[in-house]
């Protein structure tokens, strides 16, 4: 049979050829490997594993000390090239081909190969290093050395292109800290970069914008030098380039733009520019390569948390612009990614953003619902009236598609893709209106959701329970659905996890879960968790993991007298965990839900109070200070409050043994303390502060 | 050298206060004497010549053309013959040495550039089958483009695409001919042209052919409101007598 590579020797050949004795057998198989490899990510793969890499390396090695034996030797020169073009290419892109060149230790030959008087090889060896430096893999450049500074320089001032193009990627990939970044600014090189900004050849300039957004992340002191008179008109310089006429150009003046405004919000303040902005990197969606698929990345980085920007985004259609894309269907991976995670940051904050994607699939509703938000829950039942939204047939006629549109992004191949479709449905999932009127607790959601709960990737999971978290709390009828799929038995078995994130996030879902549902429910969740092994939540290593399960309890035990019961299942196992974990209580949060469960707990009867009453006092132990009145002393409003809630449910006048735990009270200097508090600066402690001072008083108290 | 519309008619005498009633007529004589007025640098006029020369490859007129003009090129004249080789076996149907040539003028380029190491591996595929090399074909099609179609979706359609043309005996009368058209050639060759000017920090396209364009879309305007002498001929320029 005819063969298309039978002119082309086998891989295994190629490699036996290396070995040749032959000078020119040698580099027409080293030239082979080369043109064999270039653009092919499974050749590259084929040859690695055929241990290609150790052999061009040592061909490399070898001719270094050619060179140095006989000087300019136009064979030893054509070694050199394609050798380290070989090299380059196996590193492209690829990063096992990088690893394998740093393993065959071919990197400290390359760098000295840098001073080779030949342009060709030192044409060669610079992008073969510059394909090492766009690795994560590249060994870190130590900035703070004065001769790699110097070097560096002598990179940045190279007239030729690769070499320069070096030294920028030396900076992209090196610089970490505000150190480094002030020691490159104080060794004059953000006016270098500036130079080849604003004089520099096309890959130079975007070189030049990568080094720049790298050495000024985070870092307001280096964005204000450089903005400063001190050079010329840099902030102009970049702001052009965002209007270059080269894709990638642009879009990298974007990125350090946003980098600027991050680090520094001052600058960059004007509405022209963030528009500009905006419509610049929506635009860029539009460029078939890697470009459009970092441009939602970028535009996420600049509306993420800012509800200006955000709102300035939907007034440019953006989430009609991502829709368009994701419905056109067969993206690349990242793009795709990348459009699901900037409607997440459009959908995080404003109700306005959420209609409107909404609007693409919501379905009828009329009349009214109550409902609490959703990771927050007070004591007892506190809900909040939100106004029904009222939608027309023919806005309903687009639900299902969208809806799909959502689920096909939750069951997606990629793991990336599948995550940011659970990050943007919890954003959606924010709005009140949406949830209550039961759009996302259906199959076509529910379904792919819990699905995910078991995905290999532990991304994933904590993405899915992050969305499961705010769909649950959809009211009344809809949750049994979410039994009925096996949401909750997964939610329980998730939350023994090995991954800490993991199990806080199905606890977080589960709090949510029995957030104001009713007693059968709860008693279903809590058999299923048993107290057991609740308890033990309570004191899991991680204080994450702690909080949620406080949280838990606290929702549990809230409502129905009967529910107070769990924490005194088994001895009152629950009920001693909490206590011992406020003793220790390692930040806020934990003291927070702890007191709040303990608040619920204490609005149960007179036998539910004392056994709070003891808690809080039998813990005091040796220590002079009761941990309650560390609480009311903390810079925290909502532990301050949580506690003095605590305090109004056991001196409630109504039951008999209120004047006897007043009295305690008062002995350990609580009440005391609490009179301390009457002018403090949250409204909600001073508003409870005062009920426990009438109640207080209400006993004879003055 | 950058020329934009307003500041071309303005450059022109282009008068745009214009009646909308009746159109304004500029004579000949008025005409060549407002051209008069726009100072043009010799040198940039030399510099957008040297641009399309280098751009378009003709490395010999290039040359001559430094020499007498004293304009210099903003490329290595070296690097032309090197891209023109490259286009030319693209052009001539020799792939593969194309792709050889490409790599050791710049590795980066096929490596960072999918899509048109995919196109030109795509030419290759049409070449053999052109030559009726039907079981060649079938094994680079299944060794070298099957797996950059599981990279990525387009390529899938494109491969999928031009391995049916195995399927038609006459291959030159089927409906997806146009593949193996020389035009084809022609498309793949200039794609690798523009990757390589563009490796080299070099515009793609010469700027005469952008200039002329210009010149039309102005001309086109100025018709709307005034009868002046056009240039309809553009290879020797002249200036028609304004229809009045």
């Amino acid at each position: 049979m005819p063969s298309a590579t039978v002119n082309k020797p086998r891989p295994s050949e190629l490699l036996s050829r290396l070995t040749s004795a032959e000078p020119e057998v040698k580099v027409r198989a080293l030239r082979e490997v080369k043109n064999q490899i270039i653009g092919n990510r499974t050749k590259k793969l084929s040859f690695l594993k055929l241990g290609a890499v150790p052999a061009v390396a040592g061909i490399l090695a070898d001719s270094i000390d050619d060179v140095t034996e006989n000087n300019n030797c136009n064979n030893t020169n054509n070694f050199l090239v394609q050798s380290a073009a070989a090299l380059g290419s196996f590193a492209c892109g690829f990063d096992a081909g990088v690893q394998a060149v740093l393993d065959a230790g071919a990197f400290p030959n390359l760098l000295r190969l840098l001073a080779n008087p030949n342009e060709k090889v030192v044409d060669a060896v610079a992008r073969a290093l510059r394909m090492i430096y766009q690795s994560k893999l590249a060994p870190k450049y130590d900035f703070l050395q004065q001769k790699n500074m110097e070097f560096l320089i002598s990179l940045l001032n190279s007239e030729k292109e690769t070499v320069s193009g070096l030294g920028a990627s030396i900076i992209t990939r090196s610089c970490e800290t505000n150190l480094e970044q002030k020691a490159l600014f104080d060794a004059g090189i953000l006016r270098k970069l500036n130079s080849l900004l604003e004089g520099g050849s096309l890959s130079q300039r975007d070189a030049s914008l990568e080094s720049l957004a790298t050495i000024f992340r985070n870092n307001p002191e280096v964005i204000s030098k450089f903005a400063g008179p001190e050079i010329g008109r840099p902030l102009s310089s970049i702001i052009d380039l965002a209007k270059d006429r080269y894709p990638r150009t642009r879009l990298l003046a974007c990125m350090c733009l946003i980098v600027i405004r991050n680090a520094s919000p001052h600058f960059l303040q004007d509405i022209g520019i963030k528009t500009k902005l905006i419509h610049i990197l929506l635009e860029l969606l539009d460029d078939p390569g890697q470009v459009g698929d970092e441009a939602p990345f970028a535009f996420s980085s600049l509306i993420a948390q800012k509800e200006d920007l955000q709102k300035l985004a939907l007034e440019a259609n953006a989430i009609d612009k991502f829709h368009h894309h994701i419905k056109k269907g067969s993206l690349h991976p990242r793009r795709y990614e990348g459009i699901l995670l900037a409607l997440a940051d459009m959908c995080s904050k404003l109700e306005s953003c959420r209609t409107k994607f909404l609007s693409l699939q919501v379905c009828f509703f009329s009349g009214t619902n109550y409902l609490a938000q959703p990771n927050q829950v007070k004591p007892w039942s506190h809900s909040r009236l939100w106004p029904p939204m009222v939608f027309t047939q023919q806005q309903s006629l687009s639900l299902l598609q969208v809806l799909n549109l959502v689920a096909d992004a939750l069951t997606d191949y990629n793991a990336g893709v599948r995550a940011a479709a659970c990050i943007c449905l919890k954003s959606v999932t924010r709005s009140i209106q949406n949830l209550s009127a039961g759009y996302f607790m259906n199959e076509t959601i529910v379904i792919p959701l819990v699905q995910l709960f078991l995905d290999p990737s532990t991304s994933v999971q904590v993405a899915a329970l992050g969305a499961t978290s705010n769909i649950v709390v959809d009211f009344r009828t809809h949750r049994s659905i979410f039994v009925q799929c096996g949401g909750m038995k997964q939610l329980v078995q998730l939350a023994k996890s090995m991954e800490s994130s993991v199990r806080s996030n199905a606890l977080w879902a589960l709090k949510n879960f029995v957030f104001q549902a009713d007693n059968r429910l709860k008693e279903g969740v809590f058999s299923e968790l048993t107290a057991s092994f609740l308890s033990s939540l309570i004191r899991d290593p991680e204080p994450s993991v702690q909080e949620q399960a406080l949280a838990l309890v606290r929702n549990l035990v809230d409502g129905c007298i009967n529910l107070i019961e769990f924490v005194f299942a088994e001895d009152g196992l629950i009920l001693g965990a909490i206590g011992r974990q406020l003793q220790c209580a390692s930040k806020a949060e934990i003291g927070i839900q702890g007191m709040y469960a303990l608040c619920n707990v204490a609005s149960g009867n007179e036998f539910h109070r004392e056994a709070v009453m003891q808690l809080l006092f039998t813990q005091m132990g040796d220590k002079n200070q009761s941990f309650v009145v560390k609480f009311l002393q903390s810079n925290d409003s909502q532990l301050r409050t949580a506690t003095v809630w605590t305090i109004v449910n056991l001196t409630c006048p109504s039951s008999p043994g209120a004047p006897c735990r007043l009295e305690k009270l008062r002995n350990a200097g609580i009440v005391s303390q609490i009179k301390n508090m009457v002018n403090d600066p949250c409204v909600d402690v001073k508003l409870r502060v005062r009920t426990v001072l009438g109640q207080s008083m209400a006993f004879g108290d003055n | 050298m950058q020329i934009l519309g307003a500041d071309f008619l303005a450059s022109l005498g282009y008068n745009v206060d214009i009646e909308a009633t009746s159109k304004k007529v500029i004579t000949r004589e008025e005409w060549e004497k407002r051209l008069n007025d726009v100072k043009i640098r010799k040198e940039d006029m030399n510099k957008l010549v040297m641009n399309f020369l280098v751009t378009e490859g003709y490395v010999e007129a290039a040359e001559k053309f430094r020499m007498e003009s004293g304009t210099e090129p903003d490329i290595d004249l070296a690097t032309i013959s090197d891209r023109m080789a490259v286009k030319k076996a693209v052009q001539c149907g020799n792939v593969e040495d194309a792709i050889e040539k490409v790599n050791d003028l710049n590795p980066e380029i096929l490596d960072t550039n999918p899509q048109l190491f995919f196109h030109l591996q795509q030419q290759r595929l049409i070449e053999l089958i052109r030559n009726g090399k039907i079981e060649e074909a079938l094994e680079f099609a299944q060794e070298e483009l099957a797996p950059r179609g599981e990279e990525n979706q387009t390529f899938l359609e494109e491969l999928e695409r031009t391995v049916s043309l195995l399927a038609f005996e006459d291959v030159s009368n089927c409906p997806l001919g146009e593949l193996l058209d020389i035009s084809q050639r022609l498309k793949t060759a200039s794609e690798v042209n523009a990757a390589i000017l563009t490796s080299q920090s070099h515009e793609k396209d010469p700027k005469l052919p952008s200039l002329l364009k210009m010149l039309i879309w102005a001309q086109n305007q100025l018709d709307e409101k005034a009868a002046y002498p056009r240039i309809n001929n553009l290879s020797n320029a002249t200036l028609e007598d304004p229809t009045v």
